[in-house]
């Protein structure tokens, strides 16, 4: 082994870092392929998507995908498109509602009788997978009349015992009890330091747990699958899997709707990122 | 604190002093108790009968259990899932680590770029992304057998050679894992970057003095250190797969046959193909109360390994 300052070493490190950088870009391109495969598909003819050799650059260019995206028969993409973003940031707003105040009432109210053991019971609760709450909340959801509604897809996850814990964990760490009795001393009513003290300063944890509760919400398949049977209701990774399952409706076009779909995603994810990879870090190393 | 026996008087004050804890929990607790706890106690009662959803439920106590010790396609699909998980977690996790410590090295540029990249399979709609590989494993004109069979014919003594991923019994469950390892090795990265941050320099700094080597280090001292981090990894991924469902509904619906159903993917089937409410609530139940066991016993194992 090379010593510390010889040339030899010096080598030595220069390969080393070559290596690393070569394996580290190759890696990279395999993980954008697929991104790159669906982006370059969404601009194909029909037939090119399986052309031989393989097309890497559509041509000719076809972005008519994306028109007839929006002029299908059986789906209304626009419609679905609203759908989702309706669904997604109703949810995620009332997740982020419920768990931060909830959560500043866990990490507060030291001295409220009960405290400890609701919370554990809550927690106690994260250890019961969703697999067995699909079928009570599919029943209950047909004898509500909740079939093809917003609320159904909206309103059952929210209570959110992982949010919650995260929210504690957050708050208890970093806002002060000095900061809500100087607020008090001023005479700020309860909900008004909620508001006005608590929020601002946990903004990085909510932009965490929002976009990934945003992101769940998104994707979520399972839930349109039993929820939404009709066309007007429809969220886009149910009419993704439709349009998939339509063998006359062109790959063309189904990529073209994919990549409308997961574009938004994409956006939100590299806009609040730092804040989300951290916060996904902390609260799963902490459980 | 020392909790001083509650005298009924000072007790009411209390609560009546911390009124708003009571009230700031309260829609969270109206809609936990609503949408979680009513549904866990239903379809733990729901495990003892034979419901379809509509006629009149039929308790049949423990016989879902009989059932389910005889039903073929339910140990099947547990059979997948492990094969799965062997062909999945292994890989995922070698490569999670190496990735994670080619970002913690104090040399590397773009480190913020290379961790958006490898984290992005996580975040995208497994819907979308699912297709995608469906157009890349065809076994006819898809790019990854059209790049075999260009490397079997340029250097034919390598052995590659264009594969029926998704249209054969043996190819389907390794298609899965590779679409598994590319959405979640970036996740396993991020926390492993996260646990190799948290060694303290000093650590190294010392064994270096000692005239430890860089493997020497490696294995001695990072990879002890690590273990509750693959241990975190491993096990959140074998659930995590147990319970997979977008990825196989979209890829395989499960087959050819039922080669590449999981569990997941056998539940929601049993549930909403079939009806079989009881059944499946009994199969949830089950597998849920085997997997928490065995967390359990994993993470009691980790902690008296640790004093």
């Amino acid at each position: 082994m090379a010593r510390r300052g010889t040339s030899g070493f010096r080598v030595y490190r220069y390969v080393n870092r070559v290596l690393g950088h070569a394996v580290l870009m190759l890696v990279a391109l395999l993980f954008l392929l697929p991104f790159y495969w669906m982006l370059s598909s969404a601009f194909k003819e029909p037939g090119h998507i399986f052309a031989a050799p393989p097309q890497w650059i559509p041509s000719p260019w076809h972005p008519s995908n994306f028109r007839d995206v929006l002029d299908l028969a059986n789906v209304d993409f626009i419609r679905s498109f609203v759908n989702s973003l309706f669904i997604s940031v109703s949810h995620c707003g009332l997740v982020l509602f419920l768990c931060s105040l909830a959560g500043f009432a866990f990490a507060k109210y030291r001295d409220a009788p009960g405290r400890q053991s609701l919370f554990v019971f809550v927690l106690g609760t994260m250890m019961i997978p969703g697999s067995v709450l699909i079928i009570p909340i599919y029943v209950m959801m047909v004898k509500l009349g909740g079939i093809d509604t917003y609320w159904a897809m909206i309103v059952p996850g929210a209570a959110n015992a992982f949010g919650i814990y995260w929210m504690r964990e957050y708050i208890g760490e970093n806002v002060h009890d000095d900061l809500l009795e100087a607020a008090r001393i001023d005479g700020c009513s309860e909900l008004g330091i909620y508001w006005h003290v608590v929020l601002p300063v946990i903004r990085p944890a909510l932009a965490a747990l929002g976009v990934f509760t945003f992101i769940f919400a998104w994707n979520n398949l399972m839930g349109s699958l039993i929820l939404l049977h009709t066309k007007e209701m429809y969220t886009l990774p149910l009419v993704i899997y439709l349009l998939n399952g339509d063998s006359s409706i062109p790959y063309g076009i189904v990529m073209a709707a994919s990549l409308l779909a997961t574009a938004p995603l994409i956006l939100a994810f590299l806009f609040f990122q730092r804040d989300f990879v951290e916060g996904m870090t902390s609260g799963a190393l902490k459980a | 604190m020392s909790a001083p026996r509650p005298d009924g008087r000072r007790y009411a004050e209390r609560i009546r002093r911390n009124w708003h804890f009571y009230l700031f929990i309260s829609p969270f607790f109206v809609l936990f108790t609503a949408f979680a706890l009513y549904p866990i106690v239903f379809s733990f009662l729901l495990s003892f009968t034979e419901w379809d959803g509509f006629v009149p439920i039929k308790w049949v106590g423990l016989d879902n259990l009989r059932l389910a010790a005889h039903d073929e396609a339910f140990w099947n699909s547990l059979w997948n899932t492990l094969v799965i998980c062997v062909l999945y977690i292994p890989p995922m996790l070698v490569a999670a680590f190496l990735l994670a410590a080619l970002l913690n090295a104090s040399w590397l540029k773009f480190r913020s770029l290379y961790r958006t990249v490898f984290f992005l399979p996580v975040i995208t709609p497994m819907v979308a992304i699912a297709l995608v590989f469906g157009l890349l494993y065809d076994t006819e004109r898809g790019l990854l057998n059209a790049t075999l069979a260009a490397i079997e014919e340029a250097v034919p003594w390598l052995g590659l050679r264009p594969l029926p991923w998704l249209t054969s019994e043996t190819w389907s469950k390794p298609s899965i894992a590779i679409l598994l390892i590319w959405r979640w090795a970036g996740y396993g990265m991020v926390l492993m970057l996260a646990g190799l941050q948290g060694i303290p320099r000093t650590y190294y700094e010392s064994a270096r003095i000692d005239g430890a080597g860089a493997w020497s280090r490696v294995w001695h001292i990072t990879l002890p250190l690590m273990r509750p981090v693959f241990v975190f990894c491993a096990i959140t991924s074998l659930i995590g797969t147990i319970y997979a469902f977008d990825e196989i509904f979209m890829l395989t619906y499960g087959g050819p046959g039922r080669s590449s159903t999981n569990f997941g993917l056998y539940l929601f089937n049993t549930s909403f193909d079939d009806f079989r409410f009881g059944y499946a609530s009994c199969l949830a139940y089950g597998v849920a109360a085997v997997v928490f066991v065995a967390s359990l016993f994993i993470l009691r194992f980790r902690r008296s390994d640790w004093n």
